[in-house]
Protein backbone atom coordinates (compact mmCIF):
# COMPACT_ATOMS: atom_id res chain seq x y z
CA UNK A 1 0.00 0.00 0.00
CA UNK A 2 3.26 2.19 0.77
CA UNK A 3 4.28 1.95 -2.81
CA UNK A 4 0.50 2.74 -4.15
CA UNK A 5 0.43 5.93 -1.74
CA UNK A 6 4.01 6.98 -3.16
CA UNK A 7 2.99 6.43 -6.95
CA UNK A 8 -0.51 8.56 -6.39
CA UNK A 9 1.26 11.49 -4.30
CA UNK A 10 3.66 12.01 -6.90
CA UNK A 11 1.51 11.63 -9.78
CA UNK A 12 -0.43 14.45 -7.98
CA UNK A 13 2.92 16.47 -7.43
CA UNK A 14 3.57 16.37 -11.24
CA UNK A 15 0.49 16.51 -12.90
CA UNK A 16 -1.66 18.87 -10.51
CA UNK A 17 0.25 22.50 -10.37
CA UNK A 18 -1.51 23.72 -7.37
CA UNK A 19 -0.65 20.95 -4.93
CA UNK A 20 2.51 20.20 -2.42
CA UNK A 21 3.97 17.39 -0.06
CA UNK A 22 5.87 18.20 3.39
CA UNK A 23 7.43 14.73 4.53
CA UNK A 24 8.00 14.70 8.08
CA UNK A 25 11.60 12.82 7.44
CA UNK A 26 10.11 9.93 6.30
CA UNK A 27 9.54 8.66 3.31
CA UNK A 28 12.46 10.19 1.73
CA UNK A 29 13.95 7.98 -0.51
CA UNK A 30 10.74 6.45 -1.94
CA UNK A 31 10.16 10.11 -2.93
CA UNK A 32 13.79 11.30 -4.15
CA UNK A 33 12.59 11.65 -7.35
CA UNK A 34 9.68 14.26 -6.39
CA UNK A 35 12.36 16.05 -3.73
CA UNK A 36 14.70 16.60 -6.39
CA UNK A 37 12.29 17.64 -9.52
CA UNK A 38 9.96 19.58 -7.59
CA UNK A 39 11.59 20.85 -4.46
CA UNK A 40 9.06 24.18 -4.03
CA UNK A 41 6.25 21.87 -3.40
CA UNK A 42 7.70 18.94 -2.40
CA UNK A 43 10.19 18.97 0.96
CA UNK A 44 11.30 17.11 3.57
CA UNK A 45 10.13 19.82 6.19
CA UNK A 46 11.82 18.55 9.40
CA UNK A 47 10.88 17.07 12.45
CA UNK A 48 8.25 19.82 13.59
CA UNK A 49 4.82 18.41 13.15
CA UNK A 50 2.57 21.07 15.29
CA UNK A 51 4.40 23.79 13.42
CA UNK A 52 4.38 22.45 10.18
CA UNK A 53 0.75 21.19 9.99
CA UNK A 54 -0.01 25.56 11.23
CA UNK A 55 2.66 25.69 7.94
CA UNK A 56 0.29 23.31 5.95
CA UNK A 57 -2.63 25.34 6.60
CA UNK A 58 -0.92 28.45 5.61
CA UNK A 59 -0.43 26.72 2.10
CA UNK A 60 -3.88 25.71 2.01
CA UNK A 61 -5.28 29.59 2.53
CA UNK A 62 -2.38 30.85 -0.40
CA UNK A 63 -4.29 28.32 -2.31
CA UNK A 64 -1.49 25.49 -2.47
CA UNK A 65 -3.18 22.10 -1.80
CA UNK A 66 -0.87 20.20 0.95
CA UNK A 67 -0.03 16.67 1.48
CA UNK A 68 1.54 15.54 4.62
CA UNK A 69 2.98 12.25 5.44
CA UNK A 70 3.99 11.63 8.82
CA UNK A 71 3.91 8.60 11.31
CA UNK A 72 0.18 8.09 13.13
CA UNK A 73 0.67 9.65 16.66
CA UNK A 74 2.93 12.72 15.78
CA UNK A 75 0.29 14.20 13.53
CA UNK A 76 -2.62 12.94 15.05
CA UNK A 77 -1.71 13.63 18.58
CA UNK A 78 1.27 15.95 18.61
CA UNK A 79 -0.24 18.08 15.69
CA UNK A 80 -4.15 17.33 17.16
CA UNK A 81 -4.86 21.11 17.84
CA UNK A 82 -3.11 22.66 14.57
CA UNK A 83 -5.72 19.99 12.82
CA UNK A 84 -8.78 21.01 14.73
CA UNK A 85 -8.23 24.82 14.78
CA UNK A 86 -6.08 25.33 11.71
CA UNK A 87 -7.49 23.27 9.77
CA UNK A 88 -11.22 21.98 10.23
CA UNK A 89 -12.38 24.99 11.54
CA UNK A 90 -10.75 26.91 8.89
CA UNK A 91 -12.87 24.80 6.10
CA UNK A 92 -9.55 24.52 4.47
CA UNK A 93 -8.44 20.84 2.26
CA UNK A 94 -5.35 19.28 3.42
CA UNK A 95 -4.36 15.08 2.92
CA UNK A 96 -2.61 13.73 5.96
CA UNK A 97 -1.61 10.04 5.48
CA UNK A 98 0.28 8.16 8.09
CA UNK A 99 1.99 4.94 8.31
CA UNK A 100 1.99 2.87 11.43
CA UNK A 101 -1.75 2.00 11.71
CA UNK A 102 -1.94 0.39 15.42
CA UNK A 103 1.08 -1.27 15.95
CA UNK A 104 2.78 -1.75 12.52
CA UNK A 105 5.81 -0.57 14.11
CA UNK A 106 5.35 -3.14 16.78
CA UNK A 107 8.98 -3.28 18.35
CA UNK A 108 9.43 0.23 18.17
CA UNK A 109 6.61 0.79 21.45
CA UNK A 110 3.51 2.90 22.73
CA UNK A 111 4.97 6.04 21.59
CA UNK A 112 4.81 5.25 17.85
CA UNK A 113 1.64 3.06 18.56
CA UNK A 114 -1.70 4.89 17.30
CA UNK A 115 -5.00 2.59 17.85
CA UNK A 116 -6.84 5.68 18.42
CA UNK A 117 -6.53 7.08 15.81
CA UNK A 118 -9.87 7.07 14.71
CA UNK A 119 -11.29 8.01 18.17
CA UNK A 120 -9.35 11.10 18.03
CA UNK A 121 -9.86 12.55 14.37
CA UNK A 122 -13.22 11.43 15.19
CA UNK A 123 -13.92 13.94 17.51
CA UNK A 124 -13.01 16.74 14.68
CA UNK A 125 -16.45 17.39 13.07
CA UNK A 126 -15.86 18.12 9.32
CA UNK A 127 -12.50 15.62 8.78
CA UNK A 128 -12.64 12.97 6.25
CA UNK A 129 -11.39 9.38 7.49
CA UNK A 130 -10.12 6.79 5.18
CA UNK A 131 -8.50 3.38 6.09
CA UNK A 132 -7.98 1.71 2.66
CA UNK A 133 -7.38 -2.05 3.07
CA UNK A 134 -5.35 -2.40 -0.01
CA UNK A 135 -3.22 -0.56 -2.53
CA UNK A 136 -5.70 0.05 -5.22
CA UNK A 137 -8.60 1.08 -2.64
CA UNK A 138 -5.90 3.30 -1.44
CA UNK A 139 -5.01 4.78 -5.17
CA UNK A 140 -9.25 5.20 -5.25
CA UNK A 141 -9.77 6.84 -2.37
CA UNK A 142 -7.07 9.31 -2.36
CA UNK A 143 -8.16 10.37 -6.20
CA UNK A 144 -11.76 11.01 -4.68
CA UNK A 145 -10.73 13.28 -1.66
CA UNK A 146 -6.98 14.56 -2.10
CA UNK A 147 -8.79 18.00 -3.75
CA UNK A 148 -12.55 17.37 -2.49
CA UNK A 149 -12.00 20.69 -0.24
CA UNK A 150 -11.97 18.91 3.02
CA UNK A 151 -9.60 17.43 5.54
CA UNK A 152 -8.89 14.12 5.04
CA UNK A 153 -7.13 11.84 7.29
CA UNK A 154 -5.89 8.69 5.59
CA UNK A 155 -4.70 5.65 7.68
CA UNK A 156 -2.25 3.32 5.70
CA UNK A 157 -1.27 -0.09 7.47
CA UNK A 158 1.71 -2.97 5.92
CA UNK A 159 -0.70 -5.28 6.68
CA UNK A 160 -3.17 -5.60 3.67
CA UNK A 161 -6.30 -7.68 2.63
CA UNK A 162 -5.24 -10.28 -0.69
CA UNK A 163 -7.52 -8.94 -2.67
CA UNK A 164 -8.68 -5.03 -3.23
CA UNK A 165 -12.35 -4.46 -3.84
CA UNK A 166 -14.35 -1.55 -5.65
CA UNK A 167 -14.45 0.80 -2.92
CA UNK A 168 -15.32 4.44 -3.10
CA UNK A 169 -15.52 7.16 -1.02
CA UNK A 170 -18.21 7.80 1.37
CA UNK A 171 -19.87 4.63 0.29
CA UNK A 172 -19.42 0.78 2.32
CA UNK A 173 -19.50 -2.36 0.43
CA UNK A 174 -21.62 -5.34 0.68
CA UNK A 175 -19.17 -8.51 0.40
CA UNK A 176 -22.18 -11.21 1.10
CA UNK A 177 -25.79 -10.74 2.39
CA UNK A 178 -27.09 -12.98 4.63
CA UNK A 179 -30.07 -13.44 7.27
CA UNK A 180 -27.97 -15.02 11.23
CA UNK A 181 -26.14 -11.33 11.44
CA UNK A 182 -24.19 -8.79 10.08
CA UNK A 183 -20.72 -8.10 10.04
CA UNK A 184 -18.63 -5.23 9.58
CA UNK A 185 -15.09 -5.44 8.16
CA UNK A 186 -13.15 -1.96 9.16
CA UNK A 187 -10.29 -2.11 6.29
CA UNK A 188 -7.45 -4.40 6.88
CA UNK A 189 -9.83 -7.03 9.38
CA UNK A 190 -11.60 -8.10 6.16
CA UNK A 191 -9.64 -11.08 5.60
CA UNK A 192 -9.68 -12.86 9.17
CA UNK A 193 -13.48 -11.43 8.57
CA UNK A 194 -13.46 -13.46 5.29
CA UNK A 195 -11.45 -16.34 7.04
CA UNK A 196 -13.91 -16.44 10.31
CA UNK A 197 -16.78 -16.30 8.88
CA UNK A 198 -16.85 -19.05 5.53
CA UNK A 199 -19.51 -20.31 4.68
CA UNK A 200 -21.85 -18.67 7.20
CA UNK A 201 -24.91 -17.07 6.50
CA UNK A 202 -23.94 -13.85 7.68
CA UNK A 203 -24.02 -10.31 5.82
CA UNK A 204 -20.78 -9.15 5.43
CA UNK A 205 -20.15 -5.05 5.05
CA UNK A 206 -16.73 -3.90 3.94
CA UNK A 207 -15.48 -0.27 5.49
CA UNK A 208 -12.94 1.79 4.06
CA UNK A 209 -14.55 5.40 5.07
CA UNK A 210 -14.91 5.89 8.69
CA UNK A 211 -15.91 9.55 8.67
CA UNK A 212 -18.39 10.11 7.29
CA UNK A 213 -19.82 6.57 8.42
CA UNK A 214 -22.04 5.31 5.94
CA UNK A 215 -24.83 4.67 7.72
CA UNK A 216 -27.44 4.16 4.59
CA UNK A 217 -25.39 0.76 3.86
CA UNK A 218 -25.92 -0.26 6.68
CA UNK A 219 -29.58 0.35 7.55
CA UNK A 220 -30.17 -1.34 4.42
CA UNK A 221 -28.35 -4.81 4.89
CA UNK A 222 -28.93 -4.85 8.61
CA UNK A 223 -30.92 -8.32 8.72
CA UNK A 224 -32.68 -8.16 11.98
CA UNK A 225 -29.61 -9.97 14.06
CA UNK A 226 -26.74 -9.31 16.07
CA UNK A 227 -23.97 -6.96 14.55
CA UNK A 228 -20.35 -7.52 15.01
CA UNK A 229 -17.90 -4.82 14.51
CA UNK A 230 -14.44 -5.52 13.60
CA UNK A 231 -12.08 -2.69 13.84
CA UNK A 232 -8.36 -2.74 13.34
CA UNK A 233 -7.78 -0.08 15.94
CA UNK A 234 -9.24 0.43 19.36
CA UNK A 235 -12.09 -1.83 19.65
CA UNK A 236 -15.69 -0.23 19.89
CA UNK A 237 -14.52 3.07 18.17
CA UNK A 238 -17.35 2.80 15.66
CA UNK A 239 -19.67 1.93 18.38
CA UNK A 240 -21.17 5.36 18.06
CA UNK A 241 -21.79 5.64 14.59
CA UNK A 242 -23.46 1.44 14.91
CA UNK A 243 -26.35 3.05 17.85
CA UNK A 244 -26.63 6.17 15.55
CA UNK A 245 -27.78 3.92 12.70
CA UNK A 246 -30.58 3.00 14.27
CA UNK A 247 -32.33 5.55 16.37
CA UNK A 248 -35.65 3.36 16.62
CA UNK A 249 -34.94 0.16 17.64
CA UNK A 250 -32.28 -1.42 19.98
CA UNK A 251 -29.73 -3.36 18.41
CA UNK A 252 -26.57 -5.81 19.77
CA UNK A 253 -23.49 -4.98 19.45
CA UNK A 254 -20.35 -7.00 19.96
CA UNK A 255 -16.62 -5.36 19.01
CA UNK A 256 -13.42 -6.85 18.53
CA UNK A 257 -10.70 -4.38 17.77
CA UNK A 258 -7.60 -3.90 19.67
CA UNK A 259 -7.38 -3.60 23.61
CA UNK A 260 -8.31 -0.18 25.16
CA UNK A 261 -4.90 -0.91 27.21
CA UNK A 262 -1.24 1.01 27.12
CA UNK A 263 -0.06 -1.34 24.54
CA UNK A 264 3.86 -2.78 26.17
CA UNK A 265 4.28 -5.80 24.60
CA UNK A 266 6.44 -5.20 21.76
CA UNK A 267 6.50 -8.51 19.70
CA UNK A 268 5.12 -8.97 16.02
CA UNK A 269 1.89 -7.25 14.90
CA UNK A 270 0.34 -10.26 14.57
CA UNK A 271 1.14 -11.13 18.41
CA UNK A 272 -0.47 -8.07 19.64
CA UNK A 273 -3.71 -8.60 17.19
CA UNK A 274 -3.78 -12.01 19.11
CA UNK A 275 -3.18 -10.37 22.18
CA UNK A 276 -6.29 -8.52 21.85
CA UNK A 277 -8.49 -11.44 21.26
CA UNK A 278 -8.40 -10.35 17.25
CA UNK A 279 -6.59 -13.77 15.85
CA UNK A 280 -5.46 -16.76 17.21
CA UNK A 281 -3.02 -17.14 19.49
CA UNK A 282 0.88 -16.79 17.54
CA UNK A 283 3.82 -18.42 19.20
CA UNK B 1 -2.45 61.46 19.18
CA UNK B 2 -4.03 61.08 16.28
CA UNK B 3 -7.65 61.96 16.69
CA UNK B 4 -8.84 59.24 14.36
CA UNK B 5 -6.88 56.55 16.67
CA UNK B 6 -8.60 57.98 19.83
CA UNK B 7 -11.91 57.32 17.75
CA UNK B 8 -11.19 54.07 17.35
CA UNK B 9 -9.82 53.51 21.19
CA UNK B 10 -12.70 54.98 21.96
CA UNK B 11 -15.12 52.37 19.65
CA UNK B 12 -13.63 49.50 21.26
CA UNK B 13 -14.84 50.94 24.99
CA UNK B 14 -18.34 51.00 23.30
CA UNK B 15 -18.01 47.86 21.65
CA UNK B 16 -16.01 45.87 24.87
CA UNK B 17 -19.20 47.58 26.66
CA UNK B 18 -21.84 45.98 24.68
CA UNK B 19 -20.58 42.97 24.57
CA UNK B 20 -19.67 42.56 27.80
CA UNK B 21 -16.45 41.38 27.57
CA UNK B 22 -12.89 42.19 26.09
CA UNK B 23 -8.85 42.25 26.12
CA UNK B 24 -8.92 45.93 26.24
CA UNK B 25 -5.63 46.30 27.24
CA UNK B 26 -4.11 44.29 24.06
CA UNK B 27 -6.60 45.63 21.75
CA UNK B 28 -5.39 49.28 22.79
CA UNK B 29 -1.36 47.92 22.60
CA UNK B 30 -1.65 47.37 18.92
CA UNK B 31 -4.03 50.28 17.49
CA UNK B 32 -1.41 52.08 15.90
CA UNK B 33 0.32 48.96 14.30
CA UNK B 34 -3.42 47.94 12.89
CA UNK B 35 -3.97 51.59 11.71
CA UNK B 36 -0.60 51.63 9.68
CA UNK B 37 -0.76 48.71 7.73
CA UNK B 38 -4.46 49.81 6.51
CA UNK B 39 -3.71 53.21 6.10
CA UNK B 40 -0.32 52.35 3.44
CA UNK B 41 1.10 50.09 5.31
CA UNK B 42 0.56 47.02 3.08
CA UNK B 43 -1.28 46.67 -0.66
CA UNK B 44 -4.88 46.52 0.93
CA UNK B 45 -7.84 48.38 -0.42
CA UNK B 46 -11.43 47.73 1.18
CA UNK B 47 -12.96 47.96 -2.33
CA UNK B 48 -11.07 44.66 -3.26
CA UNK B 49 -10.77 43.22 0.46
CA UNK B 50 -11.08 39.96 -1.57
CA UNK B 51 -8.64 41.12 -4.39
CA UNK B 52 -6.07 37.73 -5.68
CA UNK B 53 -3.14 40.68 -5.80
CA UNK B 54 -3.44 41.74 -2.16
CA UNK B 55 -1.18 41.61 0.89
CA UNK B 56 -2.36 39.38 3.38
CA UNK B 57 -2.75 40.56 7.14
CA UNK B 58 -3.22 37.66 9.24
CA UNK B 59 -3.88 38.09 13.41
CA UNK B 60 -1.60 35.55 15.27
CA UNK B 61 -1.98 37.39 18.91
CA UNK B 62 -6.31 36.81 18.43
CA UNK B 63 -6.64 39.08 21.71
CA UNK B 64 -6.58 42.19 19.28
CA UNK B 65 -9.37 41.09 17.31
CA UNK B 66 -12.05 43.46 18.70
CA UNK B 67 -9.32 46.04 17.61
CA UNK B 68 -8.91 44.64 14.32
CA UNK B 69 -12.73 44.72 13.63
CA UNK B 70 -12.89 48.49 14.77
CA UNK B 71 -10.49 49.40 12.30
CA UNK B 72 -11.88 47.21 9.37
CA UNK B 73 -15.18 48.73 10.43
CA UNK B 74 -13.75 52.67 10.53
CA UNK B 75 -12.65 51.74 6.72
CA UNK B 76 -15.99 50.74 5.91
CA UNK B 77 -16.00 46.93 5.51
CA UNK B 78 -18.20 46.31 8.61
CA UNK B 79 -21.57 47.91 9.51
CA UNK B 80 -21.23 49.74 13.01
CA UNK B 81 -24.28 47.78 14.13
CA UNK B 82 -23.11 44.51 13.42
CA UNK B 83 -20.05 45.16 15.35
CA UNK B 84 -22.73 45.91 18.08
CA UNK B 85 -23.78 42.72 18.51
CA UNK B 86 -19.78 41.75 19.45
CA UNK B 87 -20.38 38.60 21.28
CA UNK B 88 -23.79 38.31 21.17
CA UNK B 89 -25.10 34.68 20.58
CA UNK B 90 -24.84 34.05 16.28
CA UNK B 91 -22.74 37.33 16.15
CA UNK B 92 -19.94 37.25 13.46
CA UNK B 93 -18.17 39.63 15.88
CA UNK B 94 -16.59 38.17 19.17
CA UNK B 95 -13.57 38.21 21.04
CA UNK B 96 -11.60 35.89 18.55
CA UNK B 97 -12.61 35.42 14.81
CA UNK B 98 -14.18 32.52 12.68
CA UNK B 99 -13.06 33.77 9.42
CA UNK B 100 -15.05 31.18 7.81
CA UNK B 101 -18.08 33.72 8.81
CA UNK B 102 -16.76 36.92 6.68
CA UNK B 103 -17.33 35.92 3.29
CA UNK B 104 -16.59 39.56 2.54
CA UNK B 105 -12.87 39.33 3.32
CA UNK B 106 -10.64 41.51 6.20
CA UNK B 107 -10.00 38.17 8.56
CA UNK B 108 -7.96 36.08 6.38
CA UNK B 109 -7.57 33.29 9.26
CA UNK B 110 -9.19 31.69 12.48
CA UNK B 111 -7.62 32.98 15.31
CA UNK B 112 -7.50 31.92 19.12
CA UNK B 113 -4.97 29.71 20.06
CA UNK B 114 -1.47 31.34 20.51
CA UNK B 115 1.12 30.24 18.37
CA UNK B 116 -0.70 29.34 14.92
CA UNK B 117 -0.98 32.74 13.27
CA UNK B 118 2.71 32.88 12.62
CA UNK B 119 2.97 29.62 11.16
CA UNK B 120 0.11 29.54 8.81
CA UNK B 121 1.50 33.46 7.48
CA UNK B 122 4.51 31.22 7.11
CA UNK B 123 2.94 28.87 5.06
CA UNK B 124 0.90 31.41 3.20
CA UNK B 125 4.00 33.63 2.34
CA UNK B 126 5.63 29.65 0.96
CA UNK B 127 2.49 29.38 -1.12
CA UNK B 128 2.40 32.75 -2.52
CA UNK B 129 6.65 31.87 -3.47
CA UNK B 130 5.34 28.53 -5.35
CA UNK B 131 2.76 30.52 -7.01
CA UNK B 132 4.57 33.48 -8.14
CA UNK B 133 2.35 36.17 -7.43
CA UNK B 134 3.60 38.73 -5.45
CA UNK B 135 1.63 39.37 -2.34
CA UNK B 136 2.94 40.07 0.72
CA UNK B 137 2.03 38.65 4.24
CA UNK B 138 1.89 40.40 7.60
CA UNK B 139 1.33 38.77 10.93
CA UNK B 140 0.89 40.57 14.11
CA UNK B 141 2.03 38.42 16.95
CA UNK B 142 2.41 39.50 20.53
CA UNK B 143 5.89 38.98 22.82
CA UNK B 144 4.17 36.92 24.94
CA UNK B 145 3.41 34.36 22.49
CA UNK B 146 6.91 34.26 21.31
CA UNK B 147 7.24 31.35 24.38
CA UNK B 148 5.15 28.83 21.78
CA UNK B 149 7.72 26.54 19.98
CA UNK B 150 5.60 26.83 17.16
CA UNK B 151 6.73 30.35 16.78
CA UNK B 152 10.30 29.62 16.48
CA UNK B 153 9.34 26.34 14.73
CA UNK B 154 8.03 28.72 11.59
CA UNK B 155 10.79 31.21 11.90
CA UNK B 156 13.25 28.30 11.55
CA UNK B 157 11.51 27.63 8.07
CA UNK B 158 10.81 31.06 7.45
CA UNK B 159 14.38 32.20 7.91
CA UNK B 160 15.85 29.48 6.63
CA UNK B 161 13.97 29.55 3.39
CA UNK B 162 14.94 33.39 3.42
CA UNK B 163 11.11 34.53 2.97
CA UNK B 164 11.57 38.08 2.04
CA UNK B 165 8.04 38.12 1.29
CA UNK B 166 6.67 37.48 5.11
CA UNK B 167 6.84 40.42 7.60
CA UNK B 168 6.64 39.37 11.61
CA UNK B 169 5.00 42.30 13.91
CA UNK B 170 5.60 41.97 17.43
CA UNK B 171 3.60 43.62 20.14
CA UNK B 172 5.88 44.49 22.54
CA UNK B 173 4.43 45.50 25.50
CA UNK B 174 6.47 43.23 27.99
CA UNK B 175 4.16 40.55 28.39
CA UNK B 176 6.90 38.12 28.32
CA UNK B 177 8.94 40.22 30.99
CA UNK B 178 6.38 38.48 33.75
CA UNK B 179 6.71 34.80 32.40
CA UNK B 180 9.29 33.12 30.40
CA UNK B 181 11.44 36.31 29.74
CA UNK B 182 13.24 35.46 26.09
CA UNK B 183 13.84 39.50 25.93
CA UNK B 184 15.88 40.77 24.22
CA UNK B 185 14.05 39.51 20.83
CA UNK B 186 16.18 41.01 18.55
CA UNK B 187 18.98 38.94 18.29
CA UNK B 188 17.05 35.74 18.73
CA UNK B 189 14.95 36.69 15.66
CA UNK B 190 18.38 37.66 13.82
CA UNK B 191 19.72 34.57 14.62
CA UNK B 192 16.75 32.60 12.90
CA UNK B 193 17.61 34.64 9.52
CA UNK B 194 15.38 37.81 10.19
CA UNK B 195 16.32 41.22 9.42
CA UNK B 196 14.62 42.83 12.05
CA UNK B 197 13.21 46.51 12.48
CA UNK B 198 12.60 48.42 15.39
CA UNK B 199 9.83 50.92 15.98
CA UNK B 200 7.71 52.73 18.19
CA UNK B 201 4.53 50.89 18.46
CA UNK B 202 2.52 53.48 19.02
CA UNK B 203 3.91 56.18 16.41
CA UNK B 204 2.30 55.93 13.13
CA UNK B 205 5.13 57.23 11.39
CA UNK B 206 7.60 55.32 13.11
CA UNK B 207 5.74 51.69 12.07
CA UNK B 208 5.26 52.98 8.28
CA UNK B 209 8.61 54.03 7.99
CA UNK B 210 9.92 50.72 8.75
CA UNK B 211 6.97 48.83 7.06
CA UNK B 212 8.35 51.07 3.91
CA UNK B 213 11.95 49.65 5.05
CA UNK B 214 10.41 45.86 4.96
CA UNK B 215 9.49 45.63 1.76
CA UNK B 216 13.34 46.48 0.40
CA UNK B 217 14.66 43.86 2.13
CA UNK B 218 15.62 41.03 -0.27
CA UNK B 219 16.64 37.43 0.71
CA UNK B 220 15.55 37.26 4.02
CA UNK B 221 12.13 37.70 6.31
CA UNK B 222 11.53 40.64 8.28
CA UNK B 223 10.51 41.24 11.40
CA UNK B 224 9.40 44.34 13.28
CA UNK B 225 9.41 44.73 17.15
CA UNK B 226 7.06 47.19 17.63
CA UNK B 227 7.18 48.59 21.45
CA UNK B 228 4.39 48.87 22.83
CA UNK B 229 2.59 49.72 26.08
CA UNK B 230 0.20 47.26 27.08
CA UNK B 231 -3.44 49.65 27.49
CA UNK B 232 -1.73 52.53 25.65
CA UNK B 233 -3.79 55.48 25.74
CA UNK B 234 -6.09 55.14 29.10
CA UNK B 235 -4.06 55.87 32.32
CA UNK B 236 -6.23 53.01 33.72
CA UNK B 237 -5.81 50.21 31.03
CA UNK B 238 -2.14 51.15 31.44
CA UNK B 239 -1.70 50.58 35.05
CA UNK B 240 -4.04 48.01 36.11
CA UNK B 241 -3.75 44.65 34.96
CA UNK B 242 -6.94 43.89 35.27
CA UNK B 243 -8.48 45.47 32.23
CA UNK B 244 -6.45 42.33 30.30
CA UNK B 245 -9.80 40.74 30.38
CA UNK B 246 -12.57 42.67 31.10
CA UNK B 247 -15.38 45.21 29.73
CA UNK B 248 -16.27 48.95 31.38
CA UNK B 249 -19.90 49.31 32.81
CA UNK B 250 -21.54 52.38 32.21
CA UNK B 251 -19.55 54.48 34.67
CA UNK B 252 -16.27 53.01 33.73
CA UNK B 253 -16.76 53.35 29.74
CA UNK B 254 -17.54 57.77 30.83
CA UNK B 255 -14.27 57.48 32.33
CA UNK B 256 -11.85 55.95 30.65
CA UNK B 257 -13.42 57.61 27.39
CA UNK B 258 -12.62 60.86 29.12
CA UNK B 259 -9.29 59.07 29.32
CA UNK B 260 -8.69 58.26 26.03
CA UNK B 261 -9.66 62.04 25.00
CA UNK B 262 -7.30 63.46 27.27
CA UNK B 263 -4.14 61.58 26.66
CA UNK B 264 -1.29 62.65 24.70
CA UNK B 265 1.63 60.91 23.97
CA UNK B 266 4.19 61.68 26.78
CA UNK B 267 2.09 61.07 29.90
CA UNK B 268 2.53 57.44 29.45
Amino acid sequence: MRRAMIKSVSDMIRDEGDTSLFLVDIGVWAFRDILRDYPDRAMNIGIFEDGMVSLAAGMALGGIIPTVYGISPFIVERALEQLKLDFAYQKLQGNFITTGASYDFSTLGYSHYCPEDLGVISMIPGFEFIAPGTASEFSRLFEQTHRDGHPTYCRLSDHVNKAGREVGFGKAAVVQTGSRATVIAVSTMLDMVLEAYAGEDVSILYYTTLMPFDRKTLREHYNGGRIFLYEPHYEGTLAHEIYKTFPDRPVQLSCVGVKREILRNYGSKEQNDAYSGMLPEVN
Amino acid sequence: MHDEIRQLRKRILEVSHLGHDGNLQSCFSSVEILYALYHGGMNWDVEKSLSPGRDYFLLSKGQSSLALSVVLESLGLFRPEEVNGFCKFGSRFSMQLDRTKFPEGGIENSAGSLGHGFPMAVGMANACRIKGTGNRIYVLAGDGEMNEGTMWEACAFAGGHGMDNLTLIIDDNDSIGRMLDLSPLRGKLEAFGFTVFEADGHDVKSLLSVLKLCRDVTGSPQAIIAHTTRGYGSRTLMSDNAWFHRSPDPEELGLLKKEVDAFEKGND
